[in-house]
């Protein structure tokens, strides 16, 4: 997560490396109680996470994204 | 002496490489179905054996987006325990290709299992390799699909320069993956397992 990219960044870097038709859809949302279902986030993480972010925010963390895009003809 | 930036920032992106792979490699079950079921369809869980449900551990549902057609060859970047790569080999058939990439070897060798059990594996093959690397030449593949793996990249500009150069033109990108608006707080921006969670 920590990886992650802002939507238009993630667009730019798409269109920078030569894709064209970008598209990005399906969102869905990530909060604390999804990430704690994979084993890569540790229990110390889901803790400091719960402690450091702010409520209203714990339920939509990060978005699940479909980035769709074409190599040109 | 201290290093100049570069050689910082280089130390950097293979600090995070290490964590990432390392993390990977040393978990010992995937999300399960709490996480496939939120994902994927009855029909398409369906389609592939428990032992890859059990290592589900993506953000989305690439395939269901590729729009995959009979005869095309795709590559699944980060392909984990297989759940992707086998639901496309369905989709592209025997006169079609389904390639899966991994890092982690033991990833490979559970998903080449998986392929097996699913009855996909004759058209269907795992390679080592990273994204930033890929093994494959220029023009190679019709499409690529990914699911939670572009964010794990240090070097994510790099990484789709090559998706772009194994794709053949009018190729296409199907890719999963987590955004985040605004900052995460340092606490866990900093955390290495969130580098690869």
């Amino acid at each position: 997560m920590s990886g992650a990219l802002a939507e238009r960044v993630f667009a730019e870097k798409l269109e920078r490396a030569g894709f064209v038709d970008v598209w990005l859809g399906g969102h869905r949302p990530y909060g604390i109680d999804d990430a704690a279902k994979y084993p890569l986030f540790t229990p110390e993480l889901i803790e400091i996470m719960q402690r450091t972010i702010s409520p209203d925010r714990q339920d939509h963390v990060a978005t699940g994204v479909i980035v769709k895009a074409h190599r040109p003809a | 002496m201290e290093r100049e930036p570069a050689t910082r920032d280089l130390m950097f992106q293979d600090e995070i490489r290490d964590n990432v792979r390392q993390a990977y490699a040393s978990i010992e079950t995937g999300g399960g179905e709490t996480v496939a079921r939120r994902l994927y369809s009855e029909q398409e869980l369906a389609e592939v054996p428990p032992g890859a449900v059990d290592w589900a551990l993506g953000v989305g549902n690439p395939v269901r987006y590729a729009l995959l057609q009979p005869g095309e060859t795709v590559l699944d970047i980060g392909s984990g325990g297989g759940i992707d790569t086998i639901l496309a080999a369905h989709r592209v058939g025997p006169n079609g290709k389904a390639i899966g990439l991994d890092v982690v070897e033991q990833m490979l060798e559970r998903a080449r299992g998986h392929a097996t059990e699913a009855a996909v594996d004759s058209w269907t093959e795992f390679l080592e390799g990273e994204m930033e690397n890929i093994p494959l030449p220029d023009r190679s593949v019709d499409v690529v699909i990914s699911n939670g793996v572009l964010n794990l990249s240090a070097r994510k500009s790099r990484a789709l320069a090559e998706i772009f150069r194994v794709l053949g033109p009018g190729g296409r990108i199907s890719l999963a993956d987590l955004t985040v608006e605004g900052e995460l707080p340092p606490e866990v921006a900093n955390d290495q397992s969130a580098w690869a969670g």
